[in-house]
């Protein structure tokens, strides 16, 4: 088993175009015990991925309850980077 | 006109949320520093109560204790006891907030061990650096390790492509002068003023700086490293992985080195460290000294990987201030010492650094949105 936020990068090093709530439906299986797994938690994660380059903000919109639901995915470079970094 | 409407409220939200990403990254890393002063007085004082009267005077179960231990060994014996503090004091904290099992997961993986040796760079080797420099050539090497933070932006602009631009580099600069008066005119004019810093560079003292900027590099490395590395890391993992790793390898390591270079014997320094660690009067500082050793250096792994190494470093030097400050409240006039009253010079030095953390922020800001 993999640590949480490795698993998280994997997720996108695979190619997938995820928001917060895809990714943590995706790993639910495995991680939905974790308390790092929490929204805000989850959120600041991706965030920090984004500013650091490991991915890329590719959409964002509005849900039905005017939530910001913000879309990511990797570029190959990040892809690269991930992989680099967190062995399959 | 409904469509536009939704990409506008969508458009404002993401601003909003970037705003906030942004705020709270930079919040963090002035916690960073702000905490650092915590550590320091706290230490400073657990190192001159109990039996830390007796090592310093070598005498009782530090009797015979030799001139060279009394720097150096003594100066890594409290590191380590700090150090031990504070990542028991971490362990027990991530095993409330669930952050155990990762950690097992991540020591014996890439950016584990990256953090290993961050952390052995910046902790046992760096501070070892700095005690020696200071010995070798006195308070002139307060300026070369301010350089740390300049050194962490370069690291990150080379290593990482993390934006450095004219702006941010004048901010740094601002931020350099600012820790340099502090550092050095912070408790007013050294005696035989200005001429007493620079009149005495011998051969020793070069020395004694070269091994201040390795002390500089070696924070610089740890900051920008340890930074990037929190973003695939949960921070809260990798303040463990640092502060255990620190606490074992200036305990096991280093005193051990140290005691055997002193002629103390190989076993002293552990000694030294083991009577620390069972001494009441001043276990309990160096555990409240660990608290906030970790929450410092959490922050700045955490600010440096919200806000990039410049950015996060930066606002983290704020520590040559609330270092000084916080001993003033804690050594002076909580616990009644003389001389940590701070000169007019400090708080300028405090305005100079407000300046410097602004101008970098705001370049950064700039130099991200043109990014």
């Amino acid at each position: 088993m993999r640590p949480l936020f490795f698993a998280v990068l994997k997720y996108f090093a695979a190619g997938n175009e995820a928001c917060r709530a895809d990714v943590q439906a995706a790993l639910a299986g495995e991680y939905s015990n974790f308390k790092a797994f929490k929204d805000k938690a989850m959120d600041e994660a991706l965030m920090t991925a984004c500013s650091n380059g490991l991915i890329d903000e590719s959409r964002y919109e509005l849900d039905d309850k005017g939530n910001l639901v913000i879309y990511y995915k990797s570029s190959q470079e990040g892809i690269d980077t991930i992989n680099s970094y967190i062995a399959d | 006109m409904g469509e536009m409407h939704v990409a506008s409220a969508a458009l404002e939200a993401k601003k909003a949320q970037e705003k906030s990403y942004r705020k709270k990254g930079i919040f963090i890393a002035l916690m960073s520093g702000f905490l650092y002063g915590g550590y320091t007085a706290f230490m400073t004082q657990g190192m001159a109560t109990g039996v830390w009267v007796d090592y310093y005077g070598a005498t009782g179960v530090a009797a015979g204790l030799s001139a060279f231990a009394l720097v150096y060994t003594l100066s890594a014996v409290g590191a380590a006891v700090n150090d031990l503090c504070s990542a028991v004091w971490t362990l027990i904290y991530a095993g409330i907030i669930g952050r155990l099992g990762d950690f097992v997961r991540c020591i014996n993986t890439k950016p584990g061990r990256i953090l290993i040796i961050a952390a052995i760079i910046g902790g046992p080797i760096a501070s070892t650096c700095y005690v020696i420099g200071l010995q070798m050539a006195g308070s002139i090497i307060v300026p070369i390790a301010a350089l740390n933070a300049a050194i962490g932006a370069i690291i990150g602009r080379i290593l990482y492509k993390q934006p450095l631009s004219g702006g941010m580099i004048c901010g740094i600069i601002i931020c350099f002068i600012a820790a340099v008066i502090i550092g050095l005119f912070g408790y007013g004019m050294p005696e035989g003023g200005i001429g007493a810093i620079f009149g005495n560079i011998s051969g020793q003292a070069g020395l004694g700086m070269f091994a201040a900027f390795l002390a500089a590099v070696g924070w610089g490395v740890e900051g920008a490293v340890g930074g990037y590395a929190c973003c695939m890391v949960d921070t809260e993992v990798a303040i463990c992985i640092r502060q255990c790793t620190s606490g074992l390898v200036n305990a096991v390591v280093l005193c051990s080195i140290l005691g055997a270079m002193g002629g103390d014997g190989v076993g002293k320094g552990l000694a030294l460290v083991g009577h620390a660690l069972v001494d009441g009067p001043s276990i309990w500082m160096f555990f409240i000294a660990g608290v906030f050793a970790s929450w410092s250096f959490k922050f700045w792994y955490k600010g440096s990987s919200m806000c990039g190494a410049a950015l996060g470093m930066g606002c983290n030097g704020s520590y040559a201030f609330w270092g000084p400050f916080y001993c003033l409240i804690v050594c002076g006039l909580i616990f009644g010492g003389e001389g940590w009253m701070l000169a007019w010079q400090g708080w300028v030095g405090a305005l100079v650094m407000v300046a410097g953390i602004m101008t970098l922020a705001i370049s950064q800001d700039r130099a991200s949105k043109a990014a």
